[in-house]
């Protein structure tokens, strides 16, 4: 469940701070909290369906066809998402570690453990995100080892930007728990009672802003104010001036531990795609469309490789398909849920 | 999963076709009255081998007939002609101990196994004497899983002695002996033991199912069992843990796991297991529990060494030297300075040596096979890093792995390991450190993908059970691990009952009798006083 | 199938090793140095060790010192990787010596560099050479073969003696950015007749630029102390009386076990000012003229010693402010508490003005294995 993290744990304070200067913390705090209630919206739309798969549900609440519609959509919106993951990973990795391997080695990489990891199927998808969450606490630890040179100071004044700066920060910051939305793709396919899923999602849901406040702490008082807008990576950019006794330069092992969460998140995104298409075109195989997409994605990144302004053109247009996907739908199919529920009761009643 | 998706769709087809054609496997032939007819059959059926021997008796009336090489003629004596001698019985056919058959097929197969048959002119019963002789290697600790304390004992190459010495372990009534014939030409003895009401009897018939698909001329080693019942024979894991040792086999019994063993080789194999039981040794359980865990610590430490280190310090000279702390980085830059190889070239040239002297080492009798470590270890080695062929770290990282693979108790998995190591040097070799961590990665995705007879393979760490992590990176004291490990399937769970309650009660006691205990130490002081004047 | 899918990508992989440095062909720099050139430029000095392994395992190891003019510090390391073997690498430098001259212009333009790639050893001592970087750098010496070896022992001494911060590359950037907080580097100096490379004493920086102001090596222990920073050992030496003859018996030496720093800004409408309440508990570690016994004798001694250091203290912050160097980040802080005041100072022309009163107490608490 913890593939919520992933690409944003490094640009995230450096994104929040741009909007929201040293107060990013807040917004986060406050997208923190608002998201438990989309969560819950999420929850509710699952219960209603507790059997059906995505497909079916979009299919029951829009009609036959417009649910193939948005399915559809839907489909594309994850698969730019793997992506825009591939594309920041590749930036990362060109920037930080490998100046000269080619694009398309990099994502190669990532397009194979992605392809493997999706074809073993969501046992093996599961199972290996709890192996490799025992990373999780690695990457807390390192980035721990900046504690040495806090200043408090830094997160001083409070509210210096201003309350509609700080909630323009907190929409920003929803938008590194996006991950959350998987969860009502794989709601129907993962085994427990509703409520039971619910806990998990939200035990996940508060352990990823547990992390990000963490990384995003430690980056706001190791940093100060101006230097940290000018940085886009504060978390490597830290621990890149710290020194092991056996090991210098941790920031290398970070991006290393934190490859393995990337192709966690990248995956899921990839698999749910593919079961999109698989529940669309109803056959037996998902490998097949796990191909497919990864193809898919891989040709695309190719087309855009490097280039930091299509990137960030892409990753806008992703931006905005998570505002509409991941906000806007799940509001109206709650509300449609919520008018039909009592028409769907008097139509059982009356057979 | 794929076996149930073949047990509902297809190959039923085959499945019949099998069932229909296992009566032509054994024909019947009935025997004849005639001795003749008889003696001709069976001179016929083994091709007038030099070894059956036929004694003509009575005046030619009679024949007892045997394999010269597998009968043990002072049993013979013994069983046969002992009693004639003695005259207890009149005739042969008399004797007690004997087996009547009338079918001549069957008679074969008993002569096979080192029976005399005893024929009659006149008679149609062929009867059997078991007469076999045995040569037996004494029981020895195996040479490849050697402990410190424990039992000393290991299999040997007799399927008896083997299941003899289980069952002495496990004087239980639900321990249960199941043999099989296996390979068509060679009809060797399999036997598939298990502790009934323990054991899953789903993934006792499953492993049935699987034993009954073999159709070898050949079954010459355990390892052709494995392969052919195993789930994922394209993968360098092993899924099945090998031993020679008993104890370790009534462990894994009393744990609810299955054990298959062969008749003519020591090995047994012990099926469902996962990655976590090839790094625990007896060894672990007659340490105190803090030892048994530093070890184990150690041994699973030794996992990442082997697989990563060599991989790691080409990254680190190739790719990523800021690693070096600063203090290191003269002295590095000086050992790697002069060498005229990549260190790619040289990592994989090392390994290899390695790997050769090692292969030497295991081939050539004892006395040379030391000779061949010390001259391969410290000569070459040596030799190699003056001649600037090879640096001096390099020596240490790759003498480092090969000890650190050798660790690991079962010889199957070292192996692994140290092929593992190849891949990811070419990797770490091409992307440094992200192709370590890729390679890492595709083998971590492999191992959850595996499944050992229906038990995932990296369990209990994916899916999580923190119960089993008892027995896993850390041994628990015994009595804490009273339920059965979930990966082995066990319908029984509880396996320790409540063992240390007497400490309790001993504690509760104390409490109760606050003033007869301070007595008691009050006494016992003043007998120490007492013997101390 | 899948498998030979992998082999054929392993063996694409192979292909290609874009991003290979192999180590043992790179000419590791461990100390570059940066002075002031003619028309804009600058002259980089860097000193690149060469280790050469015998066929029994002795090493000889030279020291290859190289100057250059260039316009950018980038530029000039492409003019020297043009006139040595191998290629050039400063992943592991040791230490960054800036020239007086050039640090009086601005470092940051030096320091760019180091901070946009990501190769760059972000742990790099920084220093100020007194005179020329150049000269620094070419000093032989006899003991230590290598220059960085040498001046980063001299600069860690410093820290551990409490002379100095230990500022590295990556300390300093916070301070650089940032408005309202300055930094001091330690300054470096070569000891023509002794032959030697000295610590002396810490340059005070305001924003980007050294102002030419130290603070004396006498002081610098006081200087870190009102920092708050103690290195390993703090030692102060100080003169308590003038009773006696000889010299020697007027001066006591502590060190300081404890220190506590409380620094109170209290601002009223416009004006800041400071008190710094300093705490030091101390060990006696020489007094020959002893006498340690009596309690008074002691409390006399703190006495003393309280009014001594904090006269010192005033002259660090006179230094302070002539320099308009803010170490203590007031001005951040009074950002980070009282905004609006903020915003209305320009502060580095507030600096200078503002009241800092420092005060300093002292306490005895050990005196040694002898009275």
């Amino acid at each position: 469940m913890q593939t919520q993290i992933g690409v944003g744990v490094l640009s995230l304070p450096s994104d929040l701070h741009q909007v929201a200067k040293q107060d990013g913390w807040i917004s986060l705090a406050i997208a923190g909290a608002v998201l438990p209630v989309i969560l819950f919206c999420l929850f509710l739309i699952g219960k209603q369906f507790p059997d059906s798969t995505f497909e079916q549900m979009t299919e029951k609440l829009f009609s036959k066809w417009g649910g193939r519609v948005f399915s559809f959509l839907y489909i594309l919106y994850f698969s730019s998402v793997a992506a825009l993951i591939i594309l920041l990973f590749g930036r990362m990795i060109s920037l930080w570690v490998l100046p000269n391997t080619p694009f398309w080695a990099i994502a190669l990489c990532m397009v194979i453990v992605g392809l493997y990891l999706a074809n073993g199927g969501l046992l093996v998808l599961a199972r290996f995100y709890t192996m490799v969450s025992g990373l999780l606490p690695v990457l807390i630890i390192l980035t721990l080892f900046s504690f040495q040179e806090v200043h408090l100071m830094y997160l001083m004044p409070i509210g210096e930007s201003g309350i509609s700066k700080i909630f323009e920060g907190a929409s920003e910051a929803m938008l590194s728990f996006f991950g959350f939305f998987v969860s009502l793709v794989i709601f129907s396919e993962v085994e427990g009672k509703p409520r039971q899923k619910f806990i998990i999602i939200l035990l996940a849901h508060f352990f990823t802003f547990f992390f990000y406040m963490i990384t995003l702490l430690v980056s706001y008082t190791f940093f100060s104010t101006t230097e940290l807008s000018l940085v886009p990576e504060p978390l490597l950019y830290m621990l890149k001036s710290f020194e092991l006794p056996f090991v210098a330069r941790i920031d290398l092992f970070f991006i290393s531990v934190w490859f393995v969460s990337v192709a966690t998140s990248y995956t899921t995104y990839l698999y749910i795609a593919s079961l999109g298409l698989k529940q669309l075109f109803r056959t037996k195989s998902i490998k097949v469309f796990n191909l497919v997409i990864s193809l898919f994605v891989y040709a695309f990144t190719l087309l855009i490789g490097f280039d930091v302004a299509k990137v960030d053109r892409h990753a806008n247009v992703v931006v905005y398909g998570g505002y509409i996907f991941s906000f806007t739908i799940p509001i109206v199919m709650v509300v449609i849920i919520l008018v039909m529920k009592p028409f769907q009761k008097r139509k059982e009643e009356a057979s | 999963m794929g076996f149930f998706k073949r047990l509902l769709f297809g190959d039923h087809k085959r499945l019949h076709d099998r069932e229909s054609s296992d009566p032509d496997k054994e024909p019947e032939h009935p025997s004849s009255t005639k001795l003749s007819v008889n003696i001709d059959y069976l001179m016929h059926e083994f091709h007038r081998t030099s070894d059956l021997r036929i004694r003509i008796l009575e005046k030619g009336q009679a024949a007892l007939v045997y394999m010269e090489s597998l009968v043990d003629q002072e049993k013979i004596h013994e069983m046969i002609f002992k009693p004639l001698e003695l005259g207890d019985v009149e005739h042969i056919s008399d004797i007690p101990n004997s087996k009547v058959t009338l079918n001549m097929e069957e008679a074969i197969q008993t002569l096979l196994r080192g029976h005399a048959l005893y024929m009659e002119d006149g008679l149609r019963g062929v009867y059997q004497f078991r007469v076999t002789s045995s040569f037996n290697r004494s029981i020895e600790e195996p040479a490849n899983e050697k402990v410190v304390r424990g039992s000393h004992d290991g299999f040997v190459e007799n399927l008896m002695i083997n299941i003899n010495l289980l069952r002495k372990r496990i004087e239980n009534r639900n321990l249960t002996v199941k043999y099989y014939r296996l390979g068509k030409k060679t009809n060797n003895n399999i036997a598939l033991v298990y502790i009934d009401g323990v054991t899953d009897p789903s993934l006792i018939q499953e492993i049935e199912y699987r034993l009954k698909y073999i159709s070898a001329d050949m079954i010459h080693s355990p390892g052709y069992v494995e392969e052919f019942i195993e789930d994922q024979t394209f993968s360098p894991f092993p899924q099945m843990l090998n031993t020679e040792r008993p104890d370790r086999v009534t462990a894994n019994l009393i744990e609810g796991r299955v054990a298959i063993m062969s008749e003519g080789s020591p090995t047994v194999l012990i099926a469902p297991s996962t990655f976590f039981s090839f790094y625990q040794s007896s060894d672990d359980y007659n340490m105190r529990w803090f030892t048994g865990t530093f070890v184990r610590l150690i041994r699973l430490a030794s996992f990442i060494i082997a697989v990563c280190m060599p991989a790691f310090y080409i990254a680190v000279v190739s790719f990523h030297f800021e690693v070096i702390p600063n203090e290191l980085v003269m002295p590095v830059k000086q050992s790697i300075n002069g060498i005229a190889y990549p260190p790619l070239i040289e990592a994989l040239v090392m390994v290899v040596i390695i790997e050769l002297i090692r292969e030497a080492g295991i081939r050539l009798p004892q006395p040379i096979g030391q000779t061949i470590g010390i001259v391969g270890g410290l000569v070459i080695g040596d030799a190699v890093v003056r001649a600037g062929l090879v640096s001096n770290l390099m020596v240490i990282v790759v003498a480092l792995t090969a000890i650190a693979s050798f660790v690991v108790p079962s010889n199957e998995m070292s192996t692994t390991l140290r092929l593992l190591t190849f891949p990811l040097i070419l990797l770490a070799g091409t992307l440094g450190f992200i192709g370590i961590t890729f390679g890492f990665m595709m083998i971590l995705i492999h191992m959850t993908r595996l499944e050992s007879f229906g038990v995932p393979y990296t369990s209990p760490i994916a899916p999580l059970r923190i119960k089993d992590l008892k027995d896993t990176f850390i041994r628990m004291p015994i009595y804490r691990m009273n339920n059965r490990p979930k990966d082995s399937r066990a319908v029984d769970k509880e396996v320790i009952g409540p063992s240390r309650e007497w400490k309790q009660l001993e504690r509760t006691n104390n409490e109760q009798q606050p003033a007869g205990s301070q007595e008691a130490s009050q006494q016992a002081s003043s007998e120490s006083n007492q013997s101390s004047d | 199938m899948k498998k030979i899918l992998l082999i054929i990508i392993c063996l694409l992989l192979l292909t290609g090793c874009w991003d290979e440095r192999q180590f043992k062909n790179i000419k590791l720099v461990m100390t570059m140095g940066f002075d002031q050139g003619e028309d804009g430029g600058i002259i980089e000095t860097v000193s690149i060790p060469t280790v050469n392994r015998g066929t029994e395992g002795q090493t000889e190891e030279r020291v290859q010192v190289l100057s250059t003019w260039a316009r950018t510090p980038l530029e000039g390391r492409d003019f020297v990787d043009q006139s040595i073997a191998e290629s050039f690498d400063p992943a592991k430098l040791r230490v960054v010596v800036i020239g007086e001259e050039l640090a009086k212009e601005n470092i940051y333009s030096v320091l760019d560099e180091f901070y946009r790639n990501p190769t760059n050893n972000l742990n790099a001592h920084l220093a100020i050479a007194k005179g020329r970087a150049s000269d620094v750098l070419s000093y032989q010496n006899i003991s230590d073969t290598m220059i960085s070896e040498y001046i980063s022992g001299v600069l860690e001494g410093a820290v551990a003696s409490t002379h100095a911060t230990g500022e590295n590359i990556q300390l300093i950037c916070a301070e650089l950015f940032e408005p309202g907080e300055d930094f001091s580097l330690p300054i470096l100096a070569v000891d023509e007749e002794k032959q030697l490379i000295k610590y002396d004493g810490m340059a005070l920086f305001h924003e980007e630029q050294y102002s030419g102001v130290d603070i004396p090596m006498k002081l610098s222990t006081m200087f870190m102390l009102m920092q708050g920073i103690k290195g390993r050992v703090a030692h102060l030496t100080k003169k308590v009386s003038d009773e006696h003859e000889d010299e020697r018996y007027n001066y006591v030496t502590v060190n300081v076990r404890g220190h506590k720093r409380k620094a109170d800004i209290s601002v009223h409408k416009d004006t800041v000012s400071v008190d710094l309440n300093l705490s030091l508990k101390v060990r006696v570690v020489e007094y020959p003229s002893d006498h340690l016994q009596e309690k008074r004798t002691i409390d006399e001694l703190d006495e003393k010693l309280s009014e001594t250091l904090t006269k010192d203290a005033q002259k660090v912050v006179s230094l302070m402010q002539e320099a308009n160097s803010d170490i203590w980040a007031i001005g951040r802080q009074v950002k980070a508490y009282y905004p609006e005041v903020y915003k209305e100072l320009d502060w580095a022309e507030t600096f200078p003005e503002i009241e800092i009163k420092p005060s300093v107490k002292v306490e005895v608490i050990q005196h040694g294995i002898i009275h």
